[in-house]
């Protein structure tokens, strides 16, 4: 009985970590906008420190929600998921990413950006010759 | 006023005769599409005959009439985009263009149209390719009965018919499955779509962003991932369309997103978890729509507000309509509802006491959406025929003055 009780235990704890949960492209709808996220490239998502799970189809939106939700976003507890641009498939954290806005970018809601894991190939990714790279707090100040 | 008429026609006659005919064929000195591009002249016309092409990304940059006689292959054999347009006054007809390479950095397109007008697509067949038609600044476009099969790859997925940026495009009689959204607007304005097919899509079937004053009319929207979505527009007419099994949890006949000055009218809402979904979105009129056994005939969030819904058939959803908060502004008129229980002692043919299409049960499974388990049992009858005896929970504001007793002929 014992190891088995030690056992539902472990279960029930390891239920409560706040591991991000892998998006369902094609299934899953975007917090913010409602629709489906169907592009690794731009997909988002954000971990309240109670474990709540939001996921985004795009950067923009999840600076929307960070707008709407000052809560979660001044939290330094909460995590903040992006995937890196050029390599998409593994979230990376937003606060230590760089952001590129760049108007031939085709983000899913019209807000021309993409988070890159370093500052270089964010650079590297340039088309526009109005595109800028920021940091997060340079990329929260834009979009507030 | 006849010699300045003889000068005229002396100046265009030779134009006109010298418009020549190119022929393309396999195995003869003109082999390729580009050869014959090369060779041309604007106003000339090029024959394809039958057979396979290897395409990769061959540029008409010429005014040409493109024919393909016995639906020629142009194949870019997974390297490259097919064909990209950048010349007005273009026609290209009767080919099959398959395989465009797919990738990530770039939205690879089979015929890519940039910067032009007067430009007509038609009667083509697309298979396998990454994105479709990809209309990208362009003015009075026509795109005509193609057939356009994409890959059905979740991640590797663009959409059929793409317009960026357009103005007076036509896209009329097309048929469009497996991409990632059927056909999609990006800042597209004054256009129409009507008569086509965009089923099993993985996304939308029709896709609305920052477009307005377009209308949408006889389209047929079926079994797509997410059904038709239309967000952040203005002006929009989605007139006589039918939006048939669009089933899912986040899946909607109709999802409006920021959206005003829209007319929704003699649609048809069939078997779809959501007929319609609507946020933030004011100053709609729903008429003439038959809502038939959906889940949700309308989700209406507290957000919006300045809507009518007038003249509807509401038969057989489980729920007519439900709501997360307190409506505003919302008016019902005229509509007929199975689940009526008044009576007409007048006999004009509306109901003497108002119809309140929210029930007690949809607030409750708003608030505890586990209670769905409860639909169709006998507590459940019993509360909702309770509630509408003497109304206490369900909204005030929200009922229809008017019901109709019988369901409008169409």
């Amino acid at each position: 009985m014992k190891p088995l009780s030690l056992i539902t235990l472990c279960c029930l704890l390891a239920a409560c970590s706040h591991s991000p949960e892998p998006i369902l492209y094609g299934k899953d709808a975007c917090t913010h906008c409602k629709m489906t996220i169907m592009d690794k490239r731009f997909a988002t998502e954000v971990i309240s420190v109670k474990g709540k799970i939001y996921k985004f189809d795009a950067v923009e939106c999840m600076a929307g929600f960070l707008r709407e939700n000052p809560a979660v976003a001044n939290d330094p507890e909460s995590s903040l998921l992006v995937n890196d641009f050029g390599h998409p498939g593994t979230f990376s954290d937003a606060r230590k990413a760089w952001y590129l806005h760049d108007a031939s970018l085709a983000s899913p809601m019209g807000g021309n950006l993409a988070a890159f894991i370093n500052r270089r190939a964010a650079e590297a990714a340039q088309q526009d010759s109005t595109a800028i790279v920021s940091d997060w707090p340079g990329f929260l100040k834009q979009n507030r | 006023m006849r010699t300045l008429l003889l000068m005229f026609s002396g100046l265009l006659l030779p134009l006109i005769l010298a418009a020549r005919t190119i022929l393309v064929a396999p195995g003869t000195p003109v082999s390729s599409l580009r050869q014959a591009v090369m060779l041309s002249q604007n106003g000339d016309t090029i024959r394809v005959k039958k057979g396979v092409y290897i395409s990769l990304n061959t540029l008409i940059d010429k005014s040409l009439t493109i024919l393909g006689e016995g639906q020629p292959v142009l194949d870019a054999r997974f390297r490259e985009e097919v064909l990209t347009i950048t010349a007005s006054h273009v026609k290209l007809d009767g080919f099959t263009v398959v395989n465009t390479k797919t990738g990530s950095m770039r939205d690879f397109a089979a015929i890519r149209l940039s910067n032009v007008e007067q430009v007509t697509i038609s009667n083509n067949i697309l298979r396998n390719n990454f994105f479709g038609i990809y209309l990208s600044n362009c003015r009075f476009i026509k795109v005509l009965n193609n057939r356009i099969t994409g890959s059905n790859d979740i991640e590797n997925s663009g959409n059929g018919i793409h317009l960026w940026k357009c103005k007076e495009v036509l896209i009329r009689g097309n048929y469009v499955t497996k991409h990632r959204d059927g056909i999609y607007f990006e800042f597209a304005k004054k256009c129409l779509i009507e008569n086509n097919l965009s089923e099993k899509n993985i996304r939308y079937g029709l896709h609305f962003m920052f477009s307005d004053d377009d209308t949408y009319r006889h389209n047929t929207f079926k079994n797509n991932g997410s059904g038709v979505s239309v967000m952040y527009t203005r002006r929009i007419a989605m007139l006589d369309n039918t939006f048939i099994e669009n089933w899912g949890s986040t899946i909607y006949g109709v999802l409006l997103k920021e959206i005003t000055d829209a007319r929704i009218e003699g649609n048809r809402f069939i078997r779809n978890t959501t007929g319609i979904y609507m946020e933030n979105s004011d100053r709609i009129t729903i008429k003439h729509n038959d809502f038939i056994s959906n889940g949700w005939a309308m989700r209406v969030l507290a957000s919006c507000s300045k809507n009518n819904f007038t003249q509807n058939n509401y038969k057989g959803n489980s729920f007519d309509v439900t709501t997360n908060g307190t409506l505003k502004e919302i008016y019902f008129n005229d509509n007929y509802w199975d689940k009526y229980e008044g009576y007409d002692l007048n006999r004009d043919g509306t109901g003497d006491i108002p119809y309140r299409p929210i029930s007690l049960y949809a607030q409750i499974i708003e608030q505890n959406p586990q209670s769905v388990m409860l639909m169709r049992s006998f507590i459940v009858n019993l509360i909702d025929k309770v509630e509408r005896a003497i109304p206490s929970v369900t909204p005030e504001s929200v009922k229809d003055e008017k019901p109709r007793m019988k369901p409008w002929k169409r």
